[in-house]
């Protein structure tokens, strides 16, 4: 078999079922890492002692834990205890927490970027205080915080290929398959790689456009 | 301001340009002593196992690796005179990692196919093996249900029951290809996930399936019949390792160890 018909018949349709897979993967973990990191920013900065003392502990765990680790508990540990997720499963709830720990720092970080003085001028005006943070607060910190968002979700693309682990075949997965099946680990490989190139690229020139398009009116430049 | 900046530049390059001199230096220097002790003791050559492949190749509580296959190649080693060190190896990525010269010979149970004899050269088979069949207790599946390919089947990933099962039930369009889940890295996952029922069956060579559901709520439904030699894998440019090794496995198997050893891992039947 020469080298173009591998690529075409079986290297090609095969990255492509995987890139699916990871595709179904970053879709389905994404939107729930971003809300579950402002829940726990939001939590961590202006929830009382104890839901700021467990938002702490939650991203503690998560930045001390291999995301690998985490993976393998959830899938061969918690059958144990009567918990069975399906390899899928548990790779969304691996990379939502693993996004929404990282995500949460970012957004923090944002928030303690607007000026305190905001939020007395809020409530001042008569707002509550979670009305403060929701429409005084986040609309602001989130749209600093998309350079730091967009760069934990180039993170999700590429530790998506962990999911392989938990017998997922995603693209990583479909690419060793096949390499380890035809020996071929050069030409397979290059192609994987490239792949995510594609998507890091893309999603790179996806969040620069949505930078333009939220940043703050007559704040450019600071 | 801009003295400055030329001035951080030179002493950035002065520094690289140094650290990159003294890297030349000390490698030319190490090459040489590594080459006179090659010539001054005997050779070293790394064997690659898999690390979870017991009674053949495994890591014992120690942290040591040990095994029928382990305490084969130590043994020949000794008669052959030379050294050997012992790493283990990711399974599926294994052929590579010798072709690379990361290994310099797999002893770790494989079984000699075509596919991997274009890639490498077998030792003379030391041994034969079954593909067996596992299923949970709490299940009453039977052979034919496994032939039926109505079944999830878990396999670990670059091993012969994963290829025997493509090719004599998914090929055949008995088995839909999503029905077999050839992805584990190991065979203990593979046999985790049996236990948790995410597969119905496993499929392994016959010695290490014992090992694996050993104490575990699973059993043994049927064997299927490949006659699976095992060889040693070595690089195709090696044929005097390739003849050493055959000596040595000729050897093993006509002294009286060759038979302790089969006692002592519990080979005999």
């Amino acid at each position: 078999m020469d080298n173009l018909t591998f690529i075409a018949e079986i290297l090609l349709p095969a990255l492509l079922t995987g890139l699916v897979v990871t595709i179904q993967l970053i879709v389905v973990s994404a939107p729930f890492g971003i809300l579950a990191g402002i829940g726990v920013a939001v939590g961590r900065t202006y929830g009382g002692k104890i839901p700021s003392f467990l938002c702490k502990v939650f991203v503690m765990f998560v930045k001390g834990c291999p995301l690998l680790l985490l993976l393998f508990i959830l899938y061969f540990t918690l059958p144990s205890i009567g918990i069975t997720f399906t390899a899928f499963q548990a790779s969304v709830i691996g990379f939502i927490m693993c996004n929404a720990a990282y995500n949460s720092e970012y957004i923090r970080g944002a928030i303690k970027s607007v000026k305190e003085g905001q939020i007395i001028a809020a409530r001042s005006l008569g707002m509550t205080k979670y009305q403060s943070i929701f429409y005084i607060v986040l609309p602001q910190a989130l749209r600093r915080a998309i350079p730091g968002l967009s760069n934990e979700f180039i993170y999700l693309i590429k530790y998506s290929s962990l999911a392989f682990m938990l017998t997922l075949v995603e693209l990583t997965g479909a690419g060793k398959l096949i390499a380890t099946k035809y020996f071929t680990y050069t030409e397979t490989f290059i192609f994987v790689g490239a792949i995510y190139l594609v998507l890091v690229t893309i999603t790179t020139i996806g969040a620069g456009m949505i930078e333009k398009k939220y940043a703050i009116p007559g704040a450019q430049g600071r | 301001m801009t003295k400055k900046v030329y001035g951080v530049f030179l002493v950035l390059v002065i520094a690289l340009a140094m650290a990159f001199s003294g890297c030349t230096d000390t490698s030319g220097e190490e090459q040489k002593s590594v080459e006179t002790i090659k010539i001054e003791t005997t050779t070293t050559y790394i064997v690659g196992i898999d690390g979870e492949y017991p009674p053949y190749a495994y890591i014992d509580t120690d942290g040591n690796p040990t095994g029928f296959d382990v305490d084969s190649i130590k043994w020949i080693a000794e008669k052959m005179g030379f050294e050997v060190e012992i790493i283990p190896v990711a399974w599926d990525s294994i052929i590579p990692s010798l072709q690379a010269g990361k290994i310099d010979m797999v002893y770790s149970g494989m079984t000699i196919t075509e596919e991997r004899a274009e890639q490498v050269n077998f030792s003379i088979p030391y041994w034969k093996v079954n593909q067996t069949v596992a299923k949970h207790d709490d299940t009453s599946y039977t052979m034919d249900d496994f032939m039926s390919g109505e079944y999830v089947v878990g396999a670990q990933s670059g091993t012969t029951g994963a290829f025997w099962v493509e090719e004599n039930l998914i090929d055949t369009g008995i088995m839909p290809a999503e029905n077999l889940k050839n992805t584990y890295s190991s065979f203990p996952s593979a046999a985790a996930d049996l236990e948790n029922k995410r597969v119905d069956f496993i499929i392994y060579d016959k010695p290490p399936m014992l090992e694996a559901i050993e104490g575990k709520p699973l059993s043994i439904i049927g064997e299927i019949d490949t006659n699976e030699e095992y060889g040693v894998a070595i690089r195709k440019s090696d044929p005097e390792l390739l003849e050493t090794v055959n000596d040595g496995i000729t050897m093993l198997m006509e002294d009286t160890y060759w038979d302790e050893l089969k006692v002592q891992y519990g080979m005999v039947d």
